[in-house]
This record gives C-alpha cells, structure tokens and sequence, in this order.
C-alpha cells in the first residue's frame, strides 16, 4: 500500500543555474522524485495540456513548482489560468522566486499559491527547502489522486 | 527573515482535545506564533469581519487551520465564503481533519486549500504532523505580513 511511484514535480524555471541547483538538490531526498523542467508558463500549459489527452510519457505532477520572472507568460499569468482550469485546478502550486516583493506574494496567495518560497543562495539551503517541501506535500498532507492512477489501481 | 512580528494563526476546530494538541505542537516554535481558536465556520467568519477592521482582540490570522466536520456551518462552507472575498482570500487555509475520504480531499483542493493533513490516531503522531505544517509554513514559506 502506498505511492510506489515516484512523485512528478514540475518546475517552470527558465535559469539554467537554477534548474541545476535545483535538479542536484532533488537527488537523494527521501522521496523518490520525477522533475520535469519547462522554462516559460506556455511551456508548462503545453505540457499539462498533453497530459490531459493522456498521452504516453506526461505525468500529472503532483506539485508544481514555479518562478514568476520568465519570460513570456510570467508565472502569475500561468497560475490564473491553471487555477480556472476545471482539471487542473486541485494541483498545488509554489512559487520559488527570488522576489521578496510583498506584493507580489500577495498577488500570488490572491491566486490561490500554495506557498511562497524565496530562493536559497546554496545548495545546502536549497537541499533543506526541498526537503521541507516534500516532507509537507508528500508525507504530511494528502492530496488529490490522478485520474491516470486511479485507472490503473486493480481492486 | 523577520521574527519581529508574530504569526498568527486561527484555527477552526470544535474538539476541545485536538485544539489542546494543536496549540501544544505550535507552542516552542523558533518562529512566535499566536493561536486563536474558534468553534466553527461561523465563529471563525465573525472572527475574520473582526480582523477587517483592525480589532486588537481579533489580528489577521496569516494562516488559517481548518476542520471539515463542525456544527453548524462546516469547514467546505467555511472555505468556499473566505475564498469568495476578496480580502480574505489569499489566506491560506490548511484543512485538518480526522477525514481520508477521497471526496473531502478532492473537494478541499477544489475549494482552493492550500494543504490537507489527516489528524493522526495517536497525540504524539498528531503533534508531529502539526510541527510539520508549522515548520512549512513558518519557516519554509513566507507569508503575507498582516
């Protein structure tokens, strides 16, 4: 009984030292993961748009990890839509932003974040905010079952 | 990192052993923290028109913990109004709840809860999930200083 897949984090980061920093501090936490990296809020939509036709090989994340500078569709305009997306909407999403800005932290929990998180300076620091994070996400709270998973459960 | 303002927390729980529980694993924190407990959904939406206008006895909770099962106006009822306003919408609340049911989980998330912890069987389990709640919220995340 219990996850015996790994949990499907999505991180929307578009800087390349970022996404390393943040790829090394996933590795041997306690939680077996599955990142998958998209660098703008477009990306991330496309993804989760192949997802919900089901294709092979895109998982539904079980948590969303999100910058708000990128370029393009920034992250509080990814968020607004994910949040009005009836299939979507249940999924958690954290901001991880090197802006300390009240407002947009306002903004965001406005947007219904699932968190606020500003960006370590070390890999260390990094390594205990992810660990913190899937501790709450993953072991701590429950959360919503994907459809794909519920398939495939025989009873 | 600012430990010069308290943290406030309002939670919304009718059983007076788990309120004992949550205030004890909330207690001892690096991060200070206030506690106010309300009864139910309506208590706690009276509580919350009080913090609007800057009631001393009533401060802005940063972070709202929520029953679902309460007399009177339950926590789902509770979550859809304070998401439905405005102000007080982007405070998050945590549902806590003795419920594993797929359909309370799913609808929590719905109603936009930013977190849903199963209460533990045992005080020293329970205490320790709220520890971990607190530590997320205080110390990982940031929250919107009241």
């Amino acid at each position: 009984m219990g996850d015996l897949k790994p949990v499907v984090i999505l991180l929307v980061e578009d800087d390349p030292a970022d996404q390393k920093l943040i790829k090394k501090s996933m590795l041997n936490q306690k939680i077996d993961n599955e990142l998958i990296i998209v660098e703008t809020g477009e990306d991330a939509l496309e993804y989760l748009a192949h997802n919900k036709s089901n294709e092979a090989g895109y998982h539904t994340p079980d948590l969303i990890l999100l910058d708000l500078n990128m370029p393009g569709m920034g992250g509080r305009e990814f968020l607004r839509r994910i949040k009005a997306d009836d299939e979507l909407d249940t999924i958690p999403v954290v901001i991880l932003t090197t802006s300390d800005s009240e407002q947009d932290m306002l903004a965001t929990y406005k947007l219904q974040a699932a968190g606020y998180i500003k960006k370590p300076l070390t890999l260390n620091g990094f390594r205990k905010v992810f660990s913190q994070l899937q501790e709450y996400w993953f072991v701590i709270c429950k959360r919503v079952v994907p459809q794909e998973q519920l398939s495939c459960t025989a009873n | 990192m600012d430990a010069l303002k308290t943290t406030v927390v309002l939670l919304v729980e009718d059983d007076a052993g788990d309120q004992k529980l949550v205030k004890k694993a909330l207690a001892n924190r690096e991060i200070v923290n206030k506690l106010y407990v309300v009864r139910d959904g309506e208590d706690a939406l009276e509580y919350l028109q009080r913090s609007k206008c800057s009631d001393v006895k009533s401060p802005r909770p940063n972070l709202i913990l929520l029953d679902l099962n309460m007399p009177g106006m339950g926590g789902k009822e509770f979550l859809r109004r304070i998401k439905a306003d405005d102000d007080l919408c982007s405070i998050p609340a945590v549902v806590l709840t003795v419920s594993d049911a797929e359909i309370d989980i799913q609808e929590s998330y719905k109603l936009k809860a930013a977190g849903y912890v199963q209460k533990r069987a045992s005080s020293k389990e329970f205490q320790k999930v709220v520890g971990g709640l607190a530590k997320y919220w205080f110390e990982t995340s940031s929250l919107v200083k009241s």
